[in-house]
């Protein structure tokens, strides 16, 4: 401590020592804050349309649309340490070969509070099809609004808004939408 | 002139500074994080703490790395020296 080099040294060090401690206060105080808010989804329709694979000319591939309404608010996942949230509707079946699938057929990233009254109605934004390239005989599908709460530090924490109250069917498979 | 660059750079303080600085680094400091930490949580705003955090450090370079005399207050006092060559005559 005698010159100022060492002065430098012996501040910025327990400097650093007291945001290690400040930084890991915040991560986690988050725990604090446990809001769970649920929502409503509805599945407005859902169509199943048998289309050209597009890299093989001769193959059937079937793919569904899925039309949907979804309302949440959720302004209670933002605190203070809450960056952005993911939310990404997810359409949970078990295929005919007996593999459970979780397809993301829709996101969103919430970044502000105010953005953070969800109000949504529309159509899958994402390609949903089954890797046997055809929906018949699978089992009714459920599908879920999930939310991922990003932190400015700490950890991700993953819930679930909402979820559709029973199993949608797949329909029969049409040739035009 | 190289001696006077070497003490403006070099910055000495006293023992008894010393302490001092070492007092004032680690008390400001910690209160900072605590006092950060709680206003920030009050108002739920991440930027108030570490708003907090850099005003004390800014803070805290200007008083503590400069010598200034309030760190210079007690110089060692050395014994008067002895004149040897006085004796051997």
């Amino acid at each position: 401590m005698h010159s100022i080099f060492s002065r430098i040294n012996n501040v910025s060090a327990f400097l650093s020592s007291c945001m290690m401690a400040l930084l890991a206060a915040i991560a986690l105080s988050s725990f604090v804050f446990t809001a769970d808010p649920h929502g409503d989804l509805a599945i407005s329709s859902i169509k199943v349309v048998s289309s050209n694979a597009r890299r093989y000319p001769n193959k059937k591939q079937d793919l569904a649309f899925v039309h949907f309404n979804v309302t949440a608010d959720l302004t209670p996942l933002f605190h203070w340490n809450t960056k952005q949230l993911f939310l990404y509707l997810e359409a949970e079946y078990t295929n005919k070969q007996g593999v459970k699938n979780d397809v993301v057929i829709w996101d969103r990233i919430v970044r502000r509070k105010e953005d953070a009254v969800i109000n949504f109605a529309g159509k899958n934004k994402y390609m949903f099809r089954d890797i046997s390239s055809t929906f018949k005989n699978s089992p009714p599908a459920s599908y879920s609004l999930k939310y991922n709460v990003m932190p400015y530090v700490g950890l991700l924490t993953y819930g679930e808004a909402a979820r559709t109250t029973e199993a949608v069917a797949f329909p029969p498979t049409q040739s035009r939408l | 002139m190289s001696s006077f660059i070497q003490e403006i750079t070099e910055g000495k303080i006293d023992f008894e500074g010393q302490h001092l600085v070492d007092l004032i680094a680690k008390s400001v400091l910690s209160g900072s994080a605590v006092v950060g930490f709680l206003v920030g949580f009050a108002l739920q705003d991440l930027r108030v703490t570490f708003g907090i955090m850099a005003l004390a450090t800014l803070t805290l370079t200007m008083v503590l790395l400069p010598p200034w005399p309030m760190f210079n207050r007690h110089p060692v006092k050395w014994l008067p020296s002895v004149d040897t060559k006085a004796k051997a005559e």
